[in-house]
């Protein structure tokens, strides 16, 4: 959004942009709750397949990188509509969209592959809070894939967006960030350590 | 308000960004494969880059940092109520009253 501050708001800042900030707070509260319900059941020893059995972590790092990639194609269609370029600003919004795409699609054969080697979403209450944890997260990429279609969609009828409108690429652009930085804590929380 | 003394980046800027964050998470990787070798210091190691990652895309591509500080507080308080809530768990966890 622009430079310019908000004198008419008592808070100095768009309310519509804070409640989006007061959002995304609340959503770092779900998924710690979610983060930490994983944590006590991590390490600890069950009857079953644990995710160490089944897990690939070169297939997942890679699905890593692209979602880190995507935050910076939605950071440049961001800086292109401050700039009023609309060209690539639905360039990069697509493209967005589609790594974002990629990112679901690995998770879901991710999620196949452990199912067929036997590490279900029932076969222990660690692999319970695994798929609800990462399954979660899939569901907010999603929810931000069609948001950025639906956004890209109103660019190409409208012949343009602009930040002003109700449903505006910074605040989608936030949400995106948000997903993005929740896999971040993911990856290393549930992958790597 | 945004902070009018701090420029956003340029594209080019964030693209260099982008690159650090690449490199950050391949030496993430290769920390887990030379856990060995590593020891103990692999899994401090891994948190501190992933909290780097974390600053790095909060504060340059969602432009926390050049946010106003009501913004700022809102953000790092979910943070401080989702830790808080973490270490009560743990402690719960530690002392095996219920889990």
């Amino acid at each position: 959004m622009s430079d310019h501050g908000y004198p008419h708001e008592i808070t100095g800042v768009e309310t519509r942009k804070l409640g989006m900030w007061v959002f995304l707070s609340t959503e770092i509260l779900f998924f710690g709750t979610l983060i930490t319900t994983y944590l006590i059941f991590k390490g600890r020893s069950f009857d079953g397949m644990r995710l160490e059995d089944v897990y690939d972590i070169p297939f997942t790092s890679v699905s890593s990188f692209v979602l880190l990639m995507s935050s910076l194609t939605m950071v440049l269609a961001h800086n292109a509509i401050e700039k009023s370029d609309q060209e690539r600003t639905n360039i990069w919004l697509l493209s967005t969209a589609l790594l974002g795409a990629v990112f679901l699609a690995g998770q879901i054969y991710e999620f196949t592959e452990f199912y067929h080697k036997g590490f279900t979403l029932d076969v222990n209450i660690y692999g319970s809070t695994f798929y609800v944890l990462t399954g979660f997260h899939g569901a907010h990429v999603f929810i931000g894939v069609v948001l950025l279609l639906i956004l890209w969609g109103i660019g190409v009828r409208q012949e343009g967006l602009s930040l002003e409108g109700g449903m505006n690429l910074e605040f989608i652009a936030l949400y995106w960030h948000f997903v993005d930085i929740v896999w971040i804590v993911l990856f290393t929380v549930v992958y790597l350590i | 308000m945004n902070d009018p003394h701090k420029p956003h980046p340029t594209p080019k800027q964030y693209v260099q960004i982008a690159i650090v964050l690449g490199v950050l998470t391949a030496i993430e990787v290769a920390l887990y494969y030379t856990e060995d070798i590593v020891g103990i210091f692999t899994d401090p190691l891994l948190m501190i880059l992933a909290i780097g990652k974390f600053v790095i895309v909060v504060g340059w591509f969602m432009h926390l940092r050049f946010e106003n500080k009501l913004v700022n507080r809102f953000f790092v308080g979910g943070m401080i109520l989702a830790l808080f809530l973490f270490a009560i768990v743990m402690l719960e966890r530690a002392s095996g009253n219920y889990f």
